[in-house]
């Protein structure tokens, strides 16, 4: 691959300095002139009929300026469930954090308080937990239609993908495999809780919120507020992370536009990190049977899979149970059920789908691999994907790499041993695991004027979760461009000033948005070959509105495979990751600098997925016990092990200077990865997700 | 019968620990005040702050040092670290009043005349700060252990950060800007090699 000007060095972000001075300014540090603060009541029960509400003592309480409940705010939240209606104040309350009311007071001790001054009548209902079980007949119905919600044609039957015939494949198979695997509900986390500001001026609403789309929020808050699109701003300069639950709009931010409305005053609205915890949502709990055929030789002839995904009462994400993919196998036959249950929202959380659906099938073929013997590395070389879904060519392809060239950084030769060989009270074993995720191109925007000066100004609507999507956003332009990156100016965040973005999800940003800017500059410097540079207060403007560009029948993916060691206190069954190499396939890395932060943080949430997180819910009240960083046991500087980072680049032909996806990849196999690991050094399985002491030790007694 | 601590708090226990508490109707009476002297990064303030108050709330809203942020409010997530008379707390279970007469250090107070202090420089180098918001508190953290401990190695500097917790995962890359600030980078590098 060339070597380039600008991108593909390691260059510290351009917002650097400002974060480390603490004067990079979130949306928490944001204060209006006549400001208020909001607070938000929340059920206490898992499945209420809310009979009586009374705000008479709230209302008297000094300070107090206005309060929301269903029995006065019937705005449906449009992005909160794509099944069914979901108010921003729903009656009955369907889980432990569903929204009751909403007050906004003077200062937040006062709103508080206020909050604890409402007196709600609640008529128990009965509520089911798991996914499973509220399928089985006589299970109380959580939406109108049943608890199995709709597949994407909307039936209620299971999302079914099948290749093949599954039959055949089983029937072709020497031995057949199958077991079952669990993964938990667990909450995203990011370390800044929710917090929006609304504002009105006359009928134009601004909304300052830590969004990862200021375009979809921005649109959104207009659908559902009735108001025209050019009506409303959003605005969003710094946030702190999100990890798939700050796209689109919430509630909020409805909440606090609405409170705003009726105050005749700007609202601060502010969650708790409890709330936060419980009322946003995470990563679906799911349920997973896997049926795997094979050869004796070890090759794969049918796989299947039958899951379930706890949603919680509303359907805000697909309940995804993906990785299939990263094999090559004729015969496929996967059918997901998304399940209402009585638990908090799950949606998207980093790799949505894959990371708990790559846990489990990972997990059953390094059984298949051990049963025939085969070092897990050779079995998984000798059936990893050559084409997606065993059809459609890849753009580009660097999973063979990334397993070979891993596994030589990881020394897997010299420290890989069949299961179950070592004893004493320290056991030392080695996993792999494998992942893939699709970099698809679609629509983006950008526009970038010139001035007199050789001052570049890019517009693009990107917020920056965390990902330096500014800093990557500059590199580009400034690449294409063929100017220093001082010569940049990046405006961001802001639909007042920006174009459309797509959005930081699904590990977009880089391909499409980066795409836009690329043919944005090219446009530009056109017109500055033929006209030179503007004079005087002109500007020279290039606007590009992209569609995706056609693949010609391709499929353009990122590839990932991640090598950890653990070391095992068999008498404690506690767990230590002491080494781990990811090897990432994501193209050509734009910013090696800030990629590799994203690669290390991604392996290490996924080892906080395979030995910690869990939101554990009591199953006689169906009260939550683990919302909070202490109760879910975020990783820590101690839990961490050093993550070296190994890039297989390769240049594809469809991304911004040969770039594909890589934020999203870089957590999917590392829950695998690590349960492999411990497979390995103790011999034994551990099927359900996290992978706790008692949960050791109840294999090994 | 195997009784594992996990199935005993999902089963019986938790019904405990979540007997719900009813909240005692408040009165609408003024919250009681006190006005105390604080130093923060060399500015001396004498300010009435209610005795509710926590030490992060008055640096935040009233006296403007929003760098400290708030990600838990309750002393699990470290993102509201400052140094108080040198030594690194949660600011957010400090309350105002305890800090009466005392010394704050906030990251607004680490750069000096306008020059960024090592660390900071280390963070942006080493790219510390990926979304930023446990960032401050990384940094506080990392100073106090400096102050009393100039040249750590990798050890050290985990269990002295080890109450900020950084979702990003950042980690790898906070211990190496403190190395790296700290001048014990390379000699690092050389033991691990």
């Amino acid at each position: 691959m060339n070597s380039l000007k600008t991108v593909g060095h390691p260059t510290s972000r351009i917002d650097a300095q400002k974060r480390v001075t603490g004067t990079a300014t979130y949306t928490g540090d944001l204060r209006l002139p006549g400001m208020l603060y909001a607070r938000v009541l929340r059920s206490p029960h898992p499945h209420a009929r809310i009979k009586r509400i009374d705000l008479s003592k709230a209302q008297a309480l000094p300070g107090v300026k206005t309060i929301l409940t269903h029995e006065n705010c019937d705005v449906i939240w449009g992005s909160g469930d794509m099944r069914n209606k979901r108010y921003l104040f729903n009656n009955p309350v369907r889980f432990v954090g569903d929204a009751v009311a909403a007050v906004a007071a003077v200062d937040r001790h006062t709103a508080e308080e206020a909050t604890g001054l409402i007196e709600v009548e609640y008529e128990k209902l009965p509520f089911v937990l798991d996914p499973e079980d509220a399928l089985k007949t006589g299970a109380v119905e959580i939406q109108p239609g049943g608890n199995l919600s709709t597949n994407a044609r909307g039936q209620h039957e299971p999302e079914t993908y099948r290749r093949g015939n599954i039959e055949t494949g089983f029937a072709a198979a020497d031995r057949v495999f199958e077991d079952q695997y669990s993964s938990p509900h667990i909450n995203n986390a990011q370390l800044e809780p929710r917090v929006a500001i609304a504002q009105w001026d006359g009928d134009h609403l601004t909304v300052f919120t830590p969004t990862q789309g200021i375009s979809n929020c921005h649109t959104e808050i207009a659908r559902d507020l009735k108001l025209a699109p050019e009506k409303v701003r959003v605005v969003c300069q710094f946030m702190g992370g999100g990890f798939g639950n700050k796209n689109q709009n919430h509630d909020f931010e409805l909440m606090a536009a609405i409170l705003a409305k009726n105050a005749g005053a700007p609202v601060k609205i502010e969650f708790t990190r409890k709330e936060d915890f419980l009322s946003v949502h995470g990563r679906w709990p799911t349920k997973q049977y896997y049926k795997i055929g094979v050869r004796n030789d070890g090759t794969l002839t049918a796989i299947q899979l039958r899951g379930y995904s706890g949603m919680g009462p509303y359907r805000k994400g697909t309940g995804g149970i993906a990785g299939i993919e990263i094999y090559q196998c004729p015969h496929v036959e996967r059918m997901v059920s998304p399940v209402y249950t009585n638990k908090a929202v799950s949606a998207n959380l980093r790799g949505p789908d894959y990371p708990q659906g790559v846990f489990g099938l990972e997990s059953l073929m390094d059984d298949i691999a051990a049963s025939l013997k085969m070092d897990p590395l050779e079995f998984r070389l000798k059936n990893m994907t050559r084409k997606f879904q065993d059809q459609t060519p890849y753009t580009s392809i660097g999973l063979e790499d990334c397993l070979r060239k891993g596994a030589e950084a990881f020394e897997w030769k010299q420290r890989w041993r069949a299961p179950g060989e070592k004893t004493g009270p320290v056991r030392r074993g080695v996993g792999v695991a494998m992942g893939s995720f699709g970099s698809n191109l679609g629509r983006s925007s950008a526009v970038i004027d010139v001035d007199s000066h050789g001052m570049y100004h890019v517009h693009v609507g990107v917020t920056d979760i965390g990902t330096a999507a500014k800093t990557t956003m500059a590199l580009i332009a400034a690449e294409e461009l063929g100017v220093g990156l001082d010569k940049i100016d990046l405006i961001s965040g802001d639909t007042d000033r920006c174009p459309y973005s797509v959005g930081e999800s699904g590990s977009r940003t880089t391909v499409q948005t980066g795409m836009a800017v690329v043919q944005a500059a090219k446009e530009l410097k056109e017109q500055i070959a033929e006209k030179g540079l503007p004079p005087g207060n002109d500007v020279l403007t290039a606007t590009v509105n992209l569609n995706p560009p056609a693949l010609n029948g391709q499929a353009r993916v990122s590839f990932v495979a991640h090598f950890a060691e653990v070391e095992i206190d068999i008498e404690m069954g506690h767990v230590k990751v002491t080494k781990y190499v990811a090897a990432h396939d994501s193209g050509r890395v734009v910013n090696p600098l800030t990629a590799e932060s994203q690669v290390k943080g991604g392996a290490t949430m996924g080892i906080g997925m395979a030995l910690h997180e869990e939101l554990l819910y009591d199953r006689a009240s169906g009260l939550p016990l683990t919302a909070g960083y202490y109760g879910a046991r975020i990783m820590t500087h101690l839990d961490t092990p050093e993550v070296d980072v190994l890039w297989i680049q390769t240049d594809d032909p469809y991304g911004p200077f040969g770039a594909k996806t890589l934020g999203e990849p870089t957590i999917i196999p590392s829950p695998a990865a690590v349960a492999n690991a411990i497979y390995n050094a103790i011999g034994k399985r551990v099927k359900d997700l996290p992978i706790t002491r008692d949960k050791v030790l109840g294999v090994l007694a | 019968m195997k009784i594992s601590r996990r199935k005993f708090v999902e089963g019986t226990g938790g019904g405990l620990v979540a007997t719900t508490v009813p909240l005692q109707a408040q009165t609408a009476a003024e919250p009681p005040k006190t006005t105390i002297k604080i130093t923060v990064n060399g500015t001396v303030h004498r300010i009435e702050v209610e005795d509710r108050w926590t030490l992060a709330e008055v640096l935040r809203d009233h006296l403007g040092l929003t760098g400290s942020k708030i990600g838990c409010d309750r002393g699990e997530c470290g993102a509201c670290t400052v140094l108080l008379d040198g030594k690194n707390v949660y600011s957010c279970s400090q309350l105002a009043v305890w800090a009466d007469g005392r010394t704050v250090q906030t990251v607004e107070g680490l750069a000096q005349n306008g020059k960024l202090d090592p660390l900071q420089e280390a963070f942006i180098e080493h790219d510390g700060p990926q979304c930023g918001f446990c960032t401050s508190g990384q940094l506080m953290s990392a100073k106090a252990l400096l102050n009393r401990h100039p040249h750590p190695d990798r050890d050290q500097v985990r269990h002295a950060m080890t109450g900020n917790i950084c979702r990003c995962g950042n980690y790898n890359h906070y211990v190496e800007s403190v190395l790296a600030a700290a001048g014990t980078l390379s000699a690092d590098a050389r033991r691990k090699a």
